[in-house]
């Protein structure tokens, strides 16, 4: 819901600072979840790293778009052009120097969890090739290559709704495990009623939760979701400059595939990781944390 | 469809908060924001919803984001109502 005044999120957010000479890592937020659920990396670095993220729903061509139909006025392109730009001043301001107009020059690591990996990925070919991260580490990110963009009726409800579920549970700080049977083949209505049951049972939502109430946040959801799809059909990614780190999610939104399509994208390499969670709670799981900031911040 | 007043849709706003938090309605203020009221995205939505099969029409999703009190919201869903109840009214004559 809208803040305070005083209180509309920033594009870019130090959730740590760095020491003096300690690296920060920057990391792309596409919303769905708060940006403050990187916390458990932030505590996960090690003691005086600095982690800032760059946040998409503080962009309001984009986080608009989920609550108006899930069609964004805007590109992957231009979204990466302005986060780009929050980098590059983030990074300014983060140099010993206290800001040098000419940027940070030191090595750093850029990362992106979900669509927020398509956009980092965007961004990295718009920096100057001075100021771009030593790799990329994508975090359960599904490729924008053409094998991997389903149409909007490929995301069909049973689909959906197992992805709503993973999505309510880590939005609630515990799992939401609708039967499978009653998801397989239901229509939105009654699959929602399967999730709402699975829901009331693990203390997720109240009991007496109406089913029209959770189809709102459902509808949200679905709308976000397509929203980023719609963003990445049209999209025509340029390979990577530089090497990719893929960390996916034991539970990821496409189960048993290593690579999420990634491999035409990695002319510079592609290291394949398994993190503990699902493709929202390896964000706040201590042990996935654990592994992703291993990878962030090697060396 | 219902024609609601902006007291009643804020009565009706302020039961629903206290329910969902667990506290008396006089802990409910009208003028606090949303947020102030420990009220999380997640139930702010389902709230939405809820509200919607009362008012028996959909409000939009941004509806909460630019009437951020219950306040305003419910000053707004009684100039909505009004407008699509004349609305009808004019439709059927």
């Amino acid at each position: 819901m809208r803040l305070r005044p005083d209180r509309t999120p920033a594009p870019v957010r130090r959730l740590s600072t760095a020491a003096a000479g300690a690296d920060t890592v920057y990391l792309v937020h596409p919303g769905a979840l708060d940006a403050e659920v990187h916390r458990t990396l932030a505590a996960a670095l090690p003691a005086g790293s600095g982690l800032t993220v760059l946040d998409l729903s503080a962009l309001p061509e984009y986080w608009e778009a989920a609550l108006t139909g899930g069609r964004a006025a805007t590109t992957v392109e231009d979204l990466a052009g302005r986060l780009a730009a929050e980098l590059l001043g983030a990074r300014a301001e983060d140099a010993p120097t206290g800001g040098s107009p000419t940027g940070d020059a030191r090595p750093y690591t850029l990362a992106g969890w979900s669509f927020g990996g398509v956009v980092a990925q965007a961004l990295v070919e718009q920096l100057p090739a001075g100021q771009r991260p030593r790799r990329l580490v994508l975090l359960d990110s599904i490729a924008p290559t053409d094998a991997y963009k389903p149409s909007d009726e490929e995301l069909d409800p049973t689909l959906l709704l197992g992805w709503f579920a993973l999505y309510l549970g880590a939005k609630r700080g515990t799992p939401v495990a609708p039967d499978p049977e009653r998801l397989a083949g239901a229509d939105v209505d009654r699959g929602l009623e399967a999730v709402l049951d699975a829901a009331v049972a693990a203390g997720a939502l109240k009991a007496g939760t109406p089913v029209f109430g959770l189809r709102k946040l459902y509808d949200t959801y679905v709308d976000g979701l397509l929203r980023n799809n719609r963003l990445t059909t049209p999209y025509e990614a340029v390979p990577s400059s530089v090497p990719l780190v893929l960390v996916t999610a034991e539970g990821s939104l496409i189960p048993d595939d290593p690579t999420l399509g990634w491999e035409p994208l990695a002319p510079r390499g592609l290291t394949l990781h398994r993190s503990p969670g699902d493709h929202y709670t390896m964000l706040s799981r201590p042990d996935a944390a654990a592994l992703i900031a291993q990878l962030v911040h090697a060396a | 469809m219902l024609v609601v007043t902006a007291s009643e849709a804020q009565q009706w706003l302020v039961e629903k908060i206290a329910h969902k938090l667990g506290v008396e309605q006089s802990e409910v203020s009208p003028e606090l924001y949303f947020d102030e009221l420990d009220l999380d995205s997640t139930e702010a939505l389902i709230l939405a919803g809820e509200m919607e099969n009362w008012l028996g029409f959909e409000l939009g999703t941004t509806t909460l984001w630019y009437h951020p009190t219950i306040k305003d919201l419910a000053a707004f869903i009684a100039e909505e109502s009004k407008t699509r109840a004349e609305e009808r009214h004019a439709a059927a004559s």
